[in-house]
């Protein structure tokens, strides 16, 4: 195999492959490497840990089609650290020579038959437009959690909604939801649950591409997505399970309703987070006209502040988690958010005071 | 489930000879075919019993009533039955199994949620932090930042010290946590246990499991 690209085009394309690489490959140590396919003037990557699999293309000019494997956090470190222009690499026997300006640098290969075969989802192909979806993805999938002892909340619950799509995500803690009325993805009634490491790594990929094309199958997903040097395509398998039922947590009225300039709260949270140490929670008392913001830390000092506001309810302090406040103002849109309480220990709703399709349900920290 | 109450002898013969006088017993007679024979006192261990599958014949003679108990292994339990004071049997249908209070994911759990509080300054990494040879129940912090790998059992034996080290021993081999320090925790330490650990360096923790469960957690949760 032996290809020549330039640098800028190759070293992107083959970071974006490589965050899917596992870092330890465990049992399959191939796994640390990264796939690559010359062919037909296009050179293809691909990296997994079987779980999530990415595989970015990019135009190349082959000299000599064929494939092989590198150990990815070396390769992805040497061609970055070219000089930009020209990079050229030729694989022959178990040894990949990378050539770039006056560099020279020659690499092991891994075993290219011990690389598993990835196949595709054989579900039909279905085309969603990216702007929606990145949006949907950047409001949702941070609320997913990080924990991978219960596996079921790393993921997004994507489920059919009247007609449109839904994206779900909790870490138990707070929980987003956002309906795109526009994306018909799954059938009526369907739902799945993809990794939210999966989506995370789709988000960075969209860019400015105007179309994902989605495709299902019955253990997989695949997201395909042009770019402007080439292609990605994420692939996940789906998480098994049931997602917990989050709507029976959603009431349909609250006594106390505060509307609230998004961005002025924002700020001011950001501000008096300065106070809330560690697992300090920030605490809101909700008056008539106004709200005040306080965060104590025993020891380091305290920080209040005072927000012009809209309030109709019985008076009220309510403590969160300060950044889980700070990403769910980040996530809502439009200029003005609606904060609905029942009482200080039970879920919160943020929305957008435009009404809209997101979500945010927070759960209050308790103090004394 | 079948419960008798009789004024019973039994003899046992198997493994060693038995003989249980007469006198007023339990007999349990369980839906599987696990026979124990109760005294009225004790907590749960029967005088003597056989574990299914067993083979129970009912043989009267001279007004008397003998049960032939045999299983498999050639093991025999004769119970003479003199007279017969209750003998009541109740279908109990499937048994939804036995949840224990303080398994080992449970304290996992809540030493995860409460790592602050038990351990002064230390912070949790992950839960379920993987190694190649599986996942280390802890990966915490501490206050210098150092990295520590915590082992939690209920009761704590030589096997779940030699479990964690073999874990530190791959901790130590990665570069961005080296170096890792062990804490092995549970309910109750063995002596045994407790002195190998602390010859390669461990750190033995007893958790009081009640103590945990009162730490109240500022967190509330959806689910």
């Amino acid at each position: 195999m032996k290809f020549r690209c330039e640098r800028d085009a190759l070293v992107e394309q083959l970071s974006t492959a490589s965050r899917a690489v596992s870092s330890r490959g465990g049992a399959l140590p191939v796994l640390t490497g990264i796939h690559l396919k010359a062919h037909k003037e296009t050179l293809t990557m691909t990296g997994s840990d079987l779980e999530i699999t990415v595989r970015a293309s990019v135009a190349v000019d082959v000299k000599e089609s064929g494939e092989a494997v590198l150990p990815s956090r070396i390769v992805v470190d040497i061609i970055r650290s070219l000089d930009s222009g020209a990079v050229e690499v030729e694989v022959s026997g178990e040894e990949a020579k990378i050539s770039g300006g006056r560099s020279q640098f020659s690499v092991r290969t891994l075993p290219v038959d011990d690389f598993p075969a990835l196949s595709d989802p054989s579900g039909d192909q279905v085309t969603v437009a990216t702007a929606d979806l990145a949006a949907g993805l950047k409001q949702v999938v941070r609320a997913a959690s990080g924990d991978d002892a219960r596996p079921i909340l790393t993921g997004v619950l994507m489920s059919a909604e009247d007609g449109g799509l839904r994206l779900v995500a909790t870490d138990s803690y707070r929980l987003a939801v956002r309906d795109l009325p526009e994306a018909t993805v799954l059938s009526e009634g369907q739902k799945v649950l993809v990794p939210s490491r999966a989506l995370d790594e789709l988000s960075r990929v969209l860019g400015d591409s105007e179309e994902v094309n989605v495709r299902l199958g019955e253990r997989e997903v695949s997201f395909d997505v042009s770019i402007e040097d080439g292609a990605v395509q994420v692939t996940t398998r789906l998480i098994e399970g049931e997602f917990p039922n989050y709507r029976q947590l959603i009431p349909s009225s609250y006594p106390n309703q505060l509307t609230i300039g998004r961005e002025p709260l924002l700020e001011a949270v950001r501000r008096v987070k300065l106070m809330a140490r560690d697992t300090t929670p920030l605490r809101i008392t909700q008056k008539s006209d106004s709200v005040e913001l306080m965060a104590v830390t025993q020891d380091v000092g305290q920080a209040h502040e005072e927000v012009d506001a809209q309030y109709s309810g019985d008076e009220l302090t309510v403590a969160f988690n300060p950044d889980y406040l700070i990403q769910g103002l980040e996530a809502a849109p439009g200029d003005e958010v609606i904060l609905e309480t029942l009482d200080a220990l039970k879920p919160a709703v943020l929305r957008s005071s435009e009404g809209g399709d997101f979500l945010y349900l927070l759960m209050p920290v308790r103090v004394s | 489930m079948r419960l008798v109450i009789a004024n019973c002898t039994v003899d046992y013969s198997g493994r060693l000879d038995a003989h249980l006088p007469q006198a007023i017993r339990l007999i349990m007679v369980k839906a599987d075919g696990c026979i124990a024979i109760h005294a009225d006192g004790g907590a749960y261990k029967p005088l003597n019993w056989m574990n299914a599958p067993n083979n129970v014949r009912e043989l009267e003679e001279e007004d008397e009533l003998t049960w032939i108990v045999t299983n498999p292994k050639g093991e025999q339990l004769t119970i003479q039955i003199h007279e017969i004071l209750s003998d009541v049997a109740h279908d109990m249908g499937s048994d939804p199994g036995l949840e224990k209070d303080g398994v080992e994911a449970h304290l996992q759990e809540l030493l995860a949620a409460n790592i602050g509080d038990v351990c002064a300054g230390m912070v949790l990494v992950r839960r379920e932090y993987p190694t190649d040879i599986g996942p280390v129940d802890l990966l915490c912090r501490d206050s210098n930042d150092a990295a520590v790998a915590i082992e939690i059992k209920r009761r704590g034996e030589i096997d779940g010290v030699e479990q964690l080290s073999r874990y530190l021993d791959y901790l130590n081999r990665d570069g961005n946590l080296r170096p890792v320090s062990g804490i092995f925790a549970a309910q109750e330490i063995k002596p045994q246990a407790r002195v190998l650990a602390e010859d390669r360096g461990i750190e033995c923790l007893v958790l009081n499991y009640d103590e945990l469960r009162g730490i109240e957690s500022n967190e509330l949760k959806l689910f």
